[in-house]
């Protein structure tokens, strides 16, 4: 299947970038403070941090859903402190969503869960039912596709939100809390999942969880956030990079190296 | 609009609709009550109007001339002219004094016409303006009174002014009431929809994520207001066709002595303005109803 693409880039390149990136829901209350994060193209990064971090409004910065109070957000080329209305849902058939309520439309079957995002892109009935299909059974779910998601399971409703998020074929997969809901078997099946997503198709993963074992266990990229800033930023353990990285720590960094990075290095 | 997303939002429209029943029959009940009322007040104001036009074409203004100074025939036919091209003016006639004299003699006199000898109206030779619009009955009448070869200007003020006082308040009335009711049903609609959509918040939110377009979101539930809007006007029409045939008919039995004043307009020519204004505020009120309902919701 041809990836469909607005934004091609290029190995390497900066998928995600904040650079002193800050909201502030209230005069007092700073959910994220002066953040700075590269996501590049292919990466898998977990971010993490208690209840109240900030985890979970990076993330909904990320995805548009809010606008940071200061600071550049630029998200596969587009600069979302900037974007306009009529911009976002182009910039928003790049990404594919996963929530820990799964989110879905409860009166409609697992197929036409899936098939309701190809529909808003359009996709062509014949292709559609190909995709869902091809989709489902990815995440092990072919077998139910004429079931209501009321009759699901846990793990199986976020197997179908995941692949509704993934049918469209998305550059970038953000999942905030995919398995706070279920129990830690079902939760490393939803994770194994996403993993796959990131190594078949190449889709850039970003996981918010505050699940500890699982990121342990994944060795990906952490980055961890608490009282709304970012406190370190852990890459993956040598044996899972392709690729030799840095090790990036925030706290040994000057302000002034930050501001001469290049981003589009 | 691309040939799918047209069925798409054909189809969701008409699942919408089916799917929060009890919000659609809500959102019916609420514009056909609005349009029913409205349906009401404009067949009884078309009615009033139309009685009010009736007597407004029976004030006249009659105008005489010095004739014992020599006026001709003449120049009171070629004032007569001049008269009719006068915009306030419906229609001018000329009666003679001979005219007016058989006219009144055999109206009031009988057989006892035949006593005069002489027609003692000699010299009242008039002209009998009727108006088109009779709140400029003082501007034709001081015209008239201005010129020289016209006596005598009789009008019937009082009549005139009830007359297009009464025109001038049915306007008025219209506006008002009319906007009036504009605004409480789209308040009513937009509420009714806004509840319905509400319970779909879900599935917008999630539309706006995967990357819907507002037009995409928005589509399904505008074409659903379309639909209650239409079905809105339809059902109150119907109702107020029978009611108004029902009203005339026992008006009409009733009162039969007044038969000669209420000169009811049939039901064909009220609604030959009813039906396309009805079904077209229902259609406006179904859709910004609609329009307003979720465009608070788009931006997520």
């Amino acid at each position: 299947m041809a990836r469909r693409k607005v934004y091609t880039p290029e190995s390497d390149d900066v998928v995600i970038s904040l650079r002193d990136v800050s909201k502030q829901y209230t005069k007092q209350a700073a959910a994220v403070t002066g953040a700075n994060l590269e996501v590049r193209e292919g990466e898998f990064v977990f971010v993490t941090g208690e209840t109240g971090s900030g985890k979970s409004t990076l993330v909904k910065i990320i995805m548009h859903e809010l606008k940071a109070s200061s600071g550049e957000v630029n998200v596969l080329g587009y600069d979302l402190s900037r974007i306009g209305h009529g911009k976002i849902p182009r910039f928003r058939r790049n990404l594919g969503i996963v929530f820990q309520d799964f989110r879905l439309l409860k009166d409609r079957n697992v197929y036409e869960n899936v098939a309701f995002a190809q529909r808003i892109i359009m996709v062509p009935s014949a292709q559609m039912k190909r995709n869902v299909l091809n989709m489902l059974d990815m995440v092990g779910m072919s077998d139910k596709y004429k079931r209501k998601v009321t009759q699901l399971s846990g793990g199986e409703q976020q197997r179908v939100a995941l692949a509704r998020a993934l049918v469209n074929k998305p550059l970038i997969l953000l999942a905030d809390e995919p398995t706070g809901n279920l129990d830690a078997d079902t939760a490393w099946e939803i994770m194994q999942l996403i993993d796959k997503v990131n190594r078949d198709y190449g889709t850039t993963v970003l996981v918010v969880t505050h699940d500890r074992s699982i990121v342990e266990r994944m060795h990906k990229r952490v980055i961890e956030m608490k009282q709304g800033e970012i406190i370190s930023d852990t890459p993956a353990k040598e044996e899972d990079i392709d690729e030799e990285e840095e090790i990036f720590e925030y706290q040994d960094v000057d302000a002034d190296d930050l501001d001469n990075y290049d981003y589009d290095d | 609009m691309r040939i799918g997303t047209f069925f798409y939002t054909i189809g969701q429209g008409f699942k919408n609709l089916f799917r929060n029943k009890g919000y659609t029959l809500a959102s019916i009940a609420t514009i056909s009550a609005c349009l029913f009322l409205f349906g009401m007040f404009f067949s009884v104001l078309t009615n009033f109007r139309h009685i009010v036009l009736r007597a407004e074409q029976g004030v006249s203004v009659t105008a005489f001339f010095h004739e014992e100074q020599g006026v001709t025939e003449e120049q009171i036919l070629q004032l007569k002219v001049a008269i009719e091209e006068r915009e306030e003016v419906a229609s001018v006639e000329y009666i003679t004094a001979d005219e007016a004299w058989e006219t009144f003699s055999e109206d009031y006199l009988g057989e006892y016409k035949d006593g005069f000898l002489e027609n003692p109206l000699e010299g009242d030779d008039h002209l009998v303006i009727y108006l088109a619009d009779v709140s400029q009955q003082s501007e034709l009448v001081s015209y008239l009174e201005n010129l020289d070869i016209v006596r005598e200007v009789n009008r019937s003020e009082t009549v005139a002014d009830m007359l297009s006082g009464a025109n001038r308040l049915i306007f008025y009335a219209s506006i008002i009431i009319i906007a009036v009711l504009l605004v409480v049903s789209l308040f009513l609609i937009s509420n009714t929809i806004a509840s319905g959509i509400t319970s779909h918040q879900d599935e917008i939110t999630i539309m706006k994520y995967i990357g819907a377009t507002d037009f995409y979101v928005r589509a399904p539930y505008v074409f659903e207001g379309l639909i209650i809007g239409v079905l809105g006007s339809v059902i109150p029409l119907a109702l107020t066709h029978y009611v108004y045939e029902r009203a005339i008919e026992i008006i009409s039995g009733k009162f039969s002595m007044l038969s000669g004043l209420l000169d009811f307009l049939p039901v064909e020519s009220v609604f030959y303005y009813l039906i396309p204004v009805s079904i077209g505020m229902g259609v406006g009120l179904g859709f910004i109803g609609s329009m307003l309902s979720v465009r608070k919701h788009l931006n997520v």
